[in-house]
């Protein structure tokens, strides 16, 4: 019933044939056609469904695994550059903030020395101008000395030379001192209490 | 130097070399066919060239037999190859194409249309119909010497002159895959539903009483026009395409034999027609109408398992 239709069918196209006692295998069933057709449609699929299709998907696949892998590797890179980044601006505070107190120990140090430096100087300072001190008055009662036994000898000579008389060397020279004794130096110490 | 001279240096040497070796091929077969009656059906006549018959059947390899089988071939070494060098990352531009190709089959055809478990198990079989019906359009454009009809005499060789020729022109090959198709739906129908559950679900839901049998003895008619409608679709769109142009590329000129003026006049109009069909019928009707059968073919499966018809 089919192959009746089949050729019922293209006998609308026999029209541009002509020939009406043989129709042209255009639109005529041709069954050694057909079993070609079969076979090589056959062949075709199977040949392919053996070694085409799942070499090609399996590339696919393979790819759309790569691509899977790539965005998740991109996405894991992603989160560990933001937390080394975020562990970055934490250290980065940190290190300020300890720079910042570094610094302000520096300068709190550097002034604590300084003030020491400045107190150490003056105490220097005032020991050597008491030391200074010391010698000139040490100096000064040696000076006081060497004068007082200056005018004393000096006394004895000139007593001696108005009064031609020579006294006792001894008591003379006991005589002038005493005198001197009574004597205020005090003017020649500088004016100096002592 | 003139400009003129200055343009023709410009040509590269193989387009002279394709010039020249076109018009000696054009002048060959016009010498050996101006001497004979152009007859257009006999673009199409089917000469044995091996004749063999097993049971009864003629089985001879003729043009259309050496068609379908280039066609099965190129499916074959093209897809084949292609799957054997494919990278991951693509390479060359073939694997792109056969990609892009293996989309459309994959997604566009087969999976849009069928749930994922039929989808598995006819991908293979609707692909190869797509890339078998394509590769026999396309081959169909292509200028072959496969005309034994008329030969052209080249240095005293009689050699078949070159023919534009499609398998899937000749009913008998659309038929043959519609009719496959046909078998493959019903029995996956009958599969999935049993034969008696198959039967009744070709009736629409809500169509009750009496109104049952004239319904189903519609609905099994439409069963039987798909095959009728789905080899024609693709065998008359291509066969219409080779008319086209046939006529076009001379047949008319020779034809109507309408003296040097006319001919010549008639010739440059349908010349130029007959590039722009050509065109058209490379360009979109040979992928649009494997398309077409392929895609039908995987909503036929899908109608057939469906629940709700």
């Amino acid at each position: 019933m089919v192959g009746e239709l089949l050729n019922a069918a293209p006998l609308l196209l026999a029209a541009t044939e002509g020939a009406e006692e043989e129709l042209s295998p255009l639109v005529k069933v041709v069954p050694g056609l057909m079993i070609w057709t079969l076979l090589a449609f056959g062949a075709a699929m199977i040949v392919l469904k053996k070694f085409a299709w799942p070499k090609i998907s399996e590339v696919l696949d393979e790819r759309q695994q790569l691509i899977n892998d790539s965005i998740s590797s991109a996405e894991k890179t992603r989160s560990d550059a933001d937390k080394i980044l975020a562990e970055y601006r934490q250290r980065l505070t940190e290190a300020r903030e300890q720079a910042d107190e570094i610094l302000d120990r520096a300068r709190k140090a550097a002034e604590t020395t300084e003030a020491q430096a400045v107190e150490a100087g003056r105490e220097k300072r005032e020991e050597l101008v008491e030391a200074a001190r010391r010698d000139i008055e040490a100096e000064t009662r040696r000076a006081l000395d060497e004068i007082r036994k200056e005018v004393a000898d000096l006394t004895v000579l000139a007593t001696e030379r108005v009064t031609r008389k020579t006294l006792d060397a001894e008591s003379q020279k006991q005589l002038v001192e005493d005198a001197l004794r009574e004597i205020d130096f005090s003017s020649l110490a500088g004016g100096r209490d002592n | 130097m003139t400009p003129l001279f200055e343009q023709a240096r410009q040509v590269p040497l193989r387009l002279w070399v394709a010039i020249i070796t076109a018009f000696a091929v054009l002048a060959l077969p016009s010498t050996a066919l101006a001497a004979e009656e152009f007859e257009p059906a006999d673009e199409f006549r089917l000469d044995p060239w091996i004749p063999i018959e097993i049971f009864g059947i003629d089985m001879s390899i003729n043009k259309a037999v050496f068609y379908i089988i280039l066609a099965a071939v190129l499916t074959v070494l093209v897809m084949v190859l292609v799957a054997r060098t494919m990278k991951v990352r693509p390479e060359s531009k073939m694997q792109t194409t056969v990609e892009l190709a293996y989309g459309l089959m994959k997604d566009n055809i087969t999976d849009s249309n069928l749930n994922p478990k039929m989808a598995a198990r006819w991908f293979p079989f609707i692909a190869t119909l797509f890339l078998f019906i394509w590769f026999s359009n396309m081959l169909g454009y292509l200028p072959l010497p496969t005309n034994t009809t008329h030969t052209m005499n080249v240095l005293g060789l009689e050699l078949p002159t070159f023919a534009i020729y499609a398998a899937t022109a000749n009913i008998s090959m659309p038929l043959i895959l519609a009719l496959v198709v046909w078998i493959s739906y019903n029995v996956e129908g009958i599969r999935a539903k049993g034969p008696i559950g198959y039967i009744r679900g070709l009736v629409p839901a809500g169509v009750e009483g009496f109104m049952v049998g004239p319904i189903l003895a519609i609905e099994l008619l439409s069963h039987f026009v798909r095959l009728i409608s789905l080899s024609l679709r693709l065998y008359a769109n291509i066969l219409a395409g080779h008319l086209l142009i046939l006529f076009m590329a001379g047949g008319l000129v020779v034809l109507l034999g309408m003296g040097m003026v006319g001919s010549t006049i008639l010739g440059l109009a349908t010349g130029v027609l007959g590039v722009a069909f050509f065109l058209f019928e490379i360009g979109l009707v040979a992928t649009l109408q494997a398309f077409i059968f392929s895609t039908l073919t995987a909503i036929y499966l899908d109608g057939a398992v469906a629940e709700e018809h």
